[in-house]
């Protein structure tokens, strides 16, 4: 029986409890509230884990399949479909979202009912985007994670937070609606065509988009456009990352973590799924466009990344750069670089998500993330240090840890056809590996010169508990990535061939 | 000469009662005693309904005068007999310049006119003939006019009563003392 | 002629029920010294209800398709469903308004009984086949809202909004009238279908264009459309709340109505020609209306001004035309029916004092004084900003699917791009309540007022269901919109 309704089941668990949540639980329930908010996610990860199990990686094609009419006039159906592209990132998101709620469990002590149901409704949110198999579906997802999003940087968020959270929804908005146009523009295409109106995921792969002449005279070119926008901006691709640091930096920790870890993974996730099977001829014009963009992306981030002062803000810049070789990856269009850059959000999901969280330890012991105020905390909290290095080395790509896996598919996968913009990533890496252990060097090795640093606290086992599962992962990924790759190849060989 | 009046009897009437017409209203607004006023008003009333017989519609002109020049034109005196206003004592102007104000509005009421002028040079002239059949029918306008009125357009009319009440009741709704000040009323006494 | 006549008046039904209705309300407040709050809010509900009986009794003994009244009348599915809109927008302003009213100190008995003399204007608007009988339905709403708008008397800003709104809407009637008299005189007939038929054949001259822009124009104002829009901030400002949640929902679906009944039955050969002018006005309306609310700090006038921008995106079912954008306009005013009237009902509530509770910054820290309340809010401001899963999502989906569909690419993109903004200026308020903490002594209190609470239950009920399964009520705007247009005779 669950069978057929295993990924509603998945994707509606959270959001239902999170609604209880909100309306049920009387005020001051807030032990109570983190519990339950605890097992929802719990419970959605067992979920996620049987959908794993009953998947088969050598299907590309969906499964799982769930389908029912909606609003049948205009074609709208809701349905779901799982492929290994969806898969992976659906893990990624159910593993992330119980360690937020331990890692926040004692950060967070004001509204704590309704930092638990945002969190839960955005996860419904994300989930749905993941496995929708109709567009209109997907968007009605998409438009669902915003205005949790909206309430957790800013109500939960630093000093700034309205301003973050304010930028946060307007330019997520701005795109997400041209999308809009652009998912009634490919139903009513699908209804010159065919004659009937569909959103369905399976009926646009069918349509004939016409090129035309110029840009403002094709619609696939400006179709790809409105596609790509919304998904650029939540990447984000520069130059249009200017949110991006605002939110990271005012959002609370569990934020961050949601935010880096899966948010920006819907944008490179939308390109895939969207835009490179629907628009393939408007995908390669804009080829060298996003290699460029990517280019800049990871040496621009990079370099803003190592200027800062805040641990947090570098944090923040540095997932531009990282999402720049993810972007780098999707264009470049091989098999190979298309399943680094598949990899590659997973590890930035995990490696960042860990950073922030490590970045919300100290800042709850200290209540500052300056780089200055820190130094040698390597004696102080040896736990702690060995944790963040391992964070950082993951992030900058050691072999044997997950970020090598990723970044060497792309870069290989690239280096054939676009060997000049593989260089220049490259110069990105070490950019990376230099402000990542500068910035581990000022912390935890230099002499302890602040005072109040001598008595800090190493990790709680709250805060290693929350740590574990990543830093396992990390590893897993890093020693063994055929565990995962296997599961997206097939649909990853899908769509290039496709 | 009694020839030419006759043969032109239409025009003369006509325009005697359009100057009649323009006249009046400006009497409105130009005399300070409202008694005066009121009457210049009824001229103007007079006038329009000599208008309306010169284009057949025997039925309005004569509602003309009896609801306007009779009803209206009476409660208007009543009312400044029993508020018993003398001349309009000299007020402050709210319109500060009331020179552009005239002229906008007396530019705009002349392109409204010439506008109308203009489209009923595209238009035939209308059949007075139609003004008192009824479905082939020949009769008293005033018979024709019940015809339409109660018969093709009975709902609209049904409908204006309503509009009526509905403005009798806002005039009270709007008129009426205030409700606390009634009640301070009753307790005085 | 007897038999007609009967048949007539059975399908004139449900008007008869709500006059008689408001006339029972009227008797009924005279006496008690105008106090039985409670007994003339159930008194009007009651008529409403048995309005709705007389409108299925209606319906089921007409004659389908059939014209009543010497085709001044027609009970075609397009009326039903305003119908049934307007005895919803009728049936929850005596809700909004009766706690309302006591607490302001203000006689019910007129007000309850011109709201619903009101409703049956719309109601007759929404069947009218003429332009006689539309126009005397028009003119029957207009006078009883504006003498609603200004039934506070001891409140200088009533007095203020319902002297414009006289004013200016005496001004529209007149242009509208003087637009209806030159198309009459170049089609010979106030009637729709004869209309229709006359401009097959009739050329395109200057006077009948200049007719059918007065007449374009007239609407135009009644749905508070820019440039027509001016009157439409100072009025809803300063009439009583409960009216201006009336005012923004009824009149204004009852213009749509006749907008559309006029300009697609009777006009639709004029197409080409009110395109553009309509189109225009609905692109300079979503775009004047959404940055003129951005700079709002009173959040009645920000709900003017969101008001007048739902107009322009309800005109792009107008200019869709096809039988898609005539049921997305229908369905549209739903949506923003119950939406409207629920965000109106938490300002009602809010204003404890005089016309206190209408400032953004009054809804600071709502959230955390009254939790529900604030989410409440947050949901309709969310369906008013087109966000999914509410109604107002729903709502825009079919505007703009319909808009696309005709052609109208350029018209949708600035209509996204301004929803965009107008979440801007809805989560202000969300900002407020959720965001800030407010200091002590500051902000407005709930009140206690059941019955506006019950009001407003029923809106978030419809916004919620419509946001999530829109489908059935979908496919009522839908049967409804197959048989607009010419009913010839």
């Amino acid at each position: 029986m669950l069978h057929d309704t295993l990924l509603s089941t998945l994707i509606l668990t959270p959001g239902a409890v999170g609604l209880v949540v909100l309306l049920l639980l009387p005020r001051q329930a807030d032990s109570a509230a983190r519990w339950l908010g605890l097992l929802a996610s719990l419970a959605t990860l067992a979920l996620a884990a049987l959908a794993w199990s009953r998947f088969d990686p050598a299907n590309p094609g969906f499964q799982l399949v769930e389908q029912r009419p909606w609003l049948p006039q205009v074609g709208i159906s809701y349905s779901l479909g799982m492929d290994g592209i969806a898969l992976v990132l659906v893990l990624l998101t159910a593993l992330l979202q119980p360690l937020v709620f331990i890692s926040s469990w004692i950060s967070i002590s004001q509204h704590v009912k309704g930092f638990i149901a945002s969190m839960l409704l955005l996860e419904t949110g994300v989930l749905g985007a993941f496995l929708a198999t109709d567009l209109f579906l997907f968007y009605v997802f998409w438009e669902l994670m915003l205005i949790p999003m909206y309430f957790i940087i800013g109500v939960w968020g630093g000093e700034r937070r309205i301003y973050a959270a304010v930028k946060f929804v307007l330019f997520t908005l701005a795109g997400s609606l041209l999308m809009l146009v652009g998912i009634l523009y490919l139903a009513y295409l699908h209804h010159a065509q065919f004659g009937v109106w569909s959103f369905a995921y399976g009926d646009m792969l069918r349509l004939n988009i016409p090129m035309g002449a110029g840009f403002w005279g094709s619609p696939q070119l400006l179709l790809f456009a409105a596609f790509a926008l919304a998904f650029a901006i939540k990447v984000p691709v520069w130059p249009l990352h200017t949110w991006l640091p605002d939110a990271h930096v005012e959002a609370p920790t569990g934020g961050s973590i949601i935010l880096a870890g899966i948010l920006l993974k819907l944008g490179t996730f939308g390109l895939m799924r969207y835009n490179r099977p629907l628009f393939p001829e408007a995908w390669e014009a804009a080829t060298p466009l996003f290699m460029v963009l990517a280019v800049v992306a990871i040496i621009y981030g990079a370099l803003v990344a190592w200027a800062q002062k805040d641990i947090k803000k570098l944090v923040a810049y540095s997932s531009v750069s990282h999402m720049g070789f993810i972007i780098l990856g999707l264009f470049a269009g091989t098999v190979a670089s298309t399943q680094g850059a598949l990899i590659q959000m997973i590890n930035h999901g995990l490696s960042t998500g860990a950073l922030f969280m490590l970045v919300g330890v100290i800042y709850d012991r200290r209540h500052t993330r300056l780089i200055e105020d820190f130094g040698g905390l390597a004696k102080v909290m040896p736990l702690y240090t060995f944790a963040f290095l391992l964070a950082t080395l993951s992030s900058i790509g050691l072999p044997g840890l997950n970020g090598f896996v990723g970044e060497f598919l792309i870069l290989t996968g690239a280096f054939a056809e676009h060997p000049l913009a593989v260089a220049l990533a490259a110069t990105g890496i070490v950019l990376g590996a230099i402000y990542m252990l500068s910035l581990v060097q000022r912390v935890f090795w230099n002499a302890l010169v602040h005072e109040e640093n001598r008595n800090l606290t190493d990790l709680t086992w709250r805060e290693a508990l929350a740590f574990a599962p990543l830093a396992l992962f990390m590893v897993w990924i890093g020693v063994q990535p055929g565990t995962f790759l296997r599961l997206s190849e097939a649909a990853v060989r899908h769509l290039i061939g496709g | 000469m009694l020839d030419w009046l006759v043969a032109h009897v239409v025009p003369i009437v006509f325009y005697t009662a359009a100057v009649l017409v323009v006249a009046g209203a400006i009497g409105v607004i130009w005399f300070r005693n409202p008694i005066h006023a009121a009457l210049s008003l009824l001229a103007t009333f007079l006038a329009v309904a000599g208008l309306f017989v010169l284009q057949h519609a025997e039925f309005i002109a004569a509602v003309q005068i009896v609801v306007y020049a009779g009803g209206v034109m009476v409660l208007f005196l009543f009312v400044m007999m029993l508020v018993n206003v003398r001349t309009l004592p000299r007020e402050y102007q709210y319109v500060r310049s009331l020179l552009p104000a005239a002229v906008v509005t007396g530019g705009f009421l002349a392109a409204v006119v010439a506008a109308g002028l203009f489209a009923r040079s595209y238009l035939a002239a209308a059949d007075p003939a139609a003004l008192t059949a009824v479905e082939g029918q020949t009769m008293g306008n005033t018979e024709a006019v019940g015809w339409v009125l109660y018969r093709d357009f009975l709902l609209p009319f049904e409908v204006v009563s309503l509009v009526l009440l509905v403005a009798m009741l806002g005039a009270i709704v709007m008129g009426r003392k205030d409700r606390r000040e009634e009640d301070a009323g009753e307790e005085a006494r | 002629m007897n038999m007609d006549l009967r048949a007539d008046l059975l399908a004139l039904l449900p008007e008869l029920t709500l006059t008689a209705g408001a006339l029972v309300v009227l008797l009924a407040g005279v006496g008690g010294g105008g106090r039985r709050h409670g007994g003339l809010a159930v008194t009007a509900l009651a008529s409403v209800g048995l309005t709705a009986i007389a409108l299925k009794i209606a319906v089921d003994v007409s004659e389908a398709g059939r014209l009543f009244f010497s085709g001044m009348f027609v009970l075609d599915p397009f009326a039903v469903f305003f119908k049934v809109l307007f005895l919803l927008t009728a049936a929850l302003a005596p809700l909004l308004s009766r706690d309302y009213l006591e607490r302001h100190d203000y006689r019910p008995g007129e007000y309850h009984s011109l709201v619903l003399f009101a409703t049956v204007g719309m109601m007759v608007m929404a069947s009218g086949t003429n332009l006689a009988s539309i126009y005397v339905g028009l003119e029957l709403m207009a006078l009883s809202t504006y003498v609603l708008a200004g039934y506070f008397r001891r409140e200088v800003k009533s007095h203020e909004a319902a002297s414009k709104y006289f004013v200016l809407g005496a001004l529209s009637s007149g242009v509208l009238v003087y637009g209806l008299s030159l198309l009459f005189g170049e089609l010979g007939s106030l009637d729709l279908a004869a209309m229709a038929a006359a401009l097959g054949g009739a050329e395109r001259t200057p006077t009948l264009l200049t007719g059918m822009a007065l007449l374009a124009c007239g609407f135009l104002f009644k749905v508070a459309a820019v440039p027509f829009h001016m009157w439409t901030p100072d009025v809803y400002e300063g009439a009583p709340t409960p009216i201006t949640a009336f005012l923004s929902v009824g009149p204004k679906a009852a213009a749509f109505a006749i907008f559309l009944r006029v300009f697609l039955g009777g006009l639709e050969g004029l197409t080409p020609y009110w395109v553009w002018l309509v189109g225009g006005s609905a692109a300079l309306t979503m775009i004047w209306g959404n940055l003129a609310a951005l700079t709002q700090d009173n959040v009645k006038r920000m709900l003017a001004y969101s008001s007048i921008a739902h107009a322009g995106y309800a005109l792009l079912g107008l200019l869709a035309g096809s039988e898609l954008g005539v049921q997305s306009v229908l369905f549209y005013m739903l949506v923003y029916l119950v939406s409207n009237l629920g965000a109106f009902g938490f300002v009602i509530l809010l204003e404890s004092r005089g016309y206190a509770g209408e400032t953004v910054a009054d809804y600071a820290g709502l959230a955390r004084r009254q939790p529900l309340a604030a989410f409440g809010m947050l949901v309709f401001l969310l369906s008013l900003g087109g966000i999914p899963p509410t109604a107002g999502f729903m709502g825009k989906l079919y505007v703009f699917a319909a808009a696309v569909n005709a052609g109208f690419v350029w018209l949708v993109v600035v209509a996204v791009v301004m929803s965009a903004v107008s979440l801007y200026y809805y989560l202000r308020i969300a900002m407020q309540m959720y965001l800030r903490e407010g200091q002590e002594g500051e902000g407005a209190e709930v009140l206690a007022a059941p019955w506006t609470a019950r009001a407003i239950g029923v809106c978030g009920v419809f916004v919620g269901i419509i946001g999530v399964y829109p489908a059935p009520f979908a496919a009522a705007a839908r049967t409804t919109a197959a048989l607009i247009g010419v009913t010839l005779p």
